[in-house]
């Protein structure tokens, strides 16, 4: 991968892959893995990017995408994530991965969801449209639309429930 | 919850540091050690199957009448195991090299080098494979020697060998050389059944890994 596609291509939505791959990884560890495993499949499929989207939009797709492959064969090895719906105690000290605690919070909250709701509220917490998520996520916007307030209301359920 | 998710959001990623990120270097590293844990969990596999067939094959053929032959076969594989285990030996001693690339490099190189002796040997493991099956065969049709009696008596004609008719063994001479011919093409399409997509992706990854610096 040359250093200028890196740096034209990747680097200015770094912000975005790093926010995805943190919603989807326990520990540091598997965060640069899942980190560097995205970057690797943005620069194998430029030559498949049509431009009939925009170029964020393609980054988003693929985050998203190589983020639930690697979930996947995560989960098939045998190591799962947390399902229940009450929030630990402390968020494990690995998992405090960015300085403000209560954005720590709602990741651990956001890490509860299933992966497709995990991608919706990324989505929807990145400003994009019902309409873009529905297109990155190849549904329908109305579903988009029940589907975020559905999640809203879990993640503000188990947020509360952990501040009281 | 005095803020609603929406501003969390905003306000945590505001200052955030931990968005800068992280280095990419050593891209494979992950990669080829997952291709190394693949290629180590075949080669166990495959040496189960190779000691639980050693234990079983002894056992059918008792029942068939033709306990040599499973003492044989059995014997065949349990070489076949031990050769495996001094093989896999190797794996530990590649060289680790600077990067993901040399080593996969090195890792590829040693796979053929395995390959490449293990051709010379299935010249003489399939042929034996290939003659202990043909003689477990003729022991259990033949029980005590009824098979070439009847045998006899409806083909007064036919050549004889001790108790072996001269087409049977004409048939075992020839199936032997011919898989002895063709050992290598069999050899190869048995290592494919087995560790084929492994190869293929184990070139894939050095293939692309050589394309990431051609272009750095």
């Amino acid at each position: 991968m040359s250093k200028d596609f890196y740096q034209a291509s990747i680097l200015p939505f770094a912000g975005i892959i790093i926010k995805i791959c943190r919603a989807y990884t326990n520990c540091q560890e598997d965060f640069e893995d899942y980190y560097q495993e995205v970057c690797l499949q943005i620069w194998r499929s430029k030559v498949n990017f049509r431009e009939q989207c925009a170029w964020s939009t393609w980054v988003y797709r693929i985050s998203l995408n190589v983020c639930l492959t690697l979930l996947k064969k995560k989960k098939k090895n045998g190591k799962t994530y947390f399902t229940s719906d009450v929030l630990p105690d402390v968020v494990k000290i690995e998992n405090r991965a960015f300085e403000d605690e209560s954005l720590n919070q709602l990741y651990a909250a956001i890490r509860h969801l299933s992966e497709v709701d995990r991608a919706v509220i990324l989505l929807y917490l990145e400003e994009k449209s019902y309409q873009e998520i529905a297109g990155i996520l190849g549904t329908s916007a109305n579903n988009i639309g029940v589907r975020v307030s559905r999640i809203k209301e879990r993640l503000k359920k188990l947020l509360d429930e952990k501040l009281n | 919850m005095k803020n609603s998710i929406e501003t969390i959001w905003k306000e945590g990623f505001l200052n955030e540091s931990s968005l800068v990120a992280p280095r990419i270097n050593d891209l494979y590293n992950q990669k080829s050690k997952h291709l190394e844990d693949r290629i180590k969990r075949l080669f166990r596999i495959n040496l189960v199957f190779i000691v639980v067939m050693a234990i079983v094959l002894p056992v059918i053929h008792y029942f068939l009448d033709a306990i040599w032959q499973g003492v044989s076969a059995s014997l065949l594989l349990l070489l076949t195991g031990w050769y495996s285990i001094r093989q896999a030996e190797g794996i530990n001693k590649l060289d680790q090299g600077a990067t993901s690339l040399d080593y996969l490099r090195s890792l590829n190189q040693w796979l053929k080098d395995v390959l490449s002796r293990s051709e010379k040997i299935a010249r003489f493991y399939y042929p034996l494979c290939f003659l202990i099956a043909l003689s477990t065969v003729w022991s259990a049709w033949n029980k005590q020697g009824e098979f070439a009696v009847e045998t006899k008596k409806k083909l007064p004609d036919m050549i004889f060998l001790g108790n072996i008719p001269w087409s049977a063994l004409l048939i075992a001479i020839v199936g032997t050389i011919l898989i002895f011919r063709f050992s290598r093409r069999i050899y190869r399409f048995d290592v494919r059944l087995m560790y084929g997509s492994v190869f293929g992706r184990l070139e894939a990854t050095i293939a692309e890994m050589e394309k990431l610096n051609e272009d750095a």
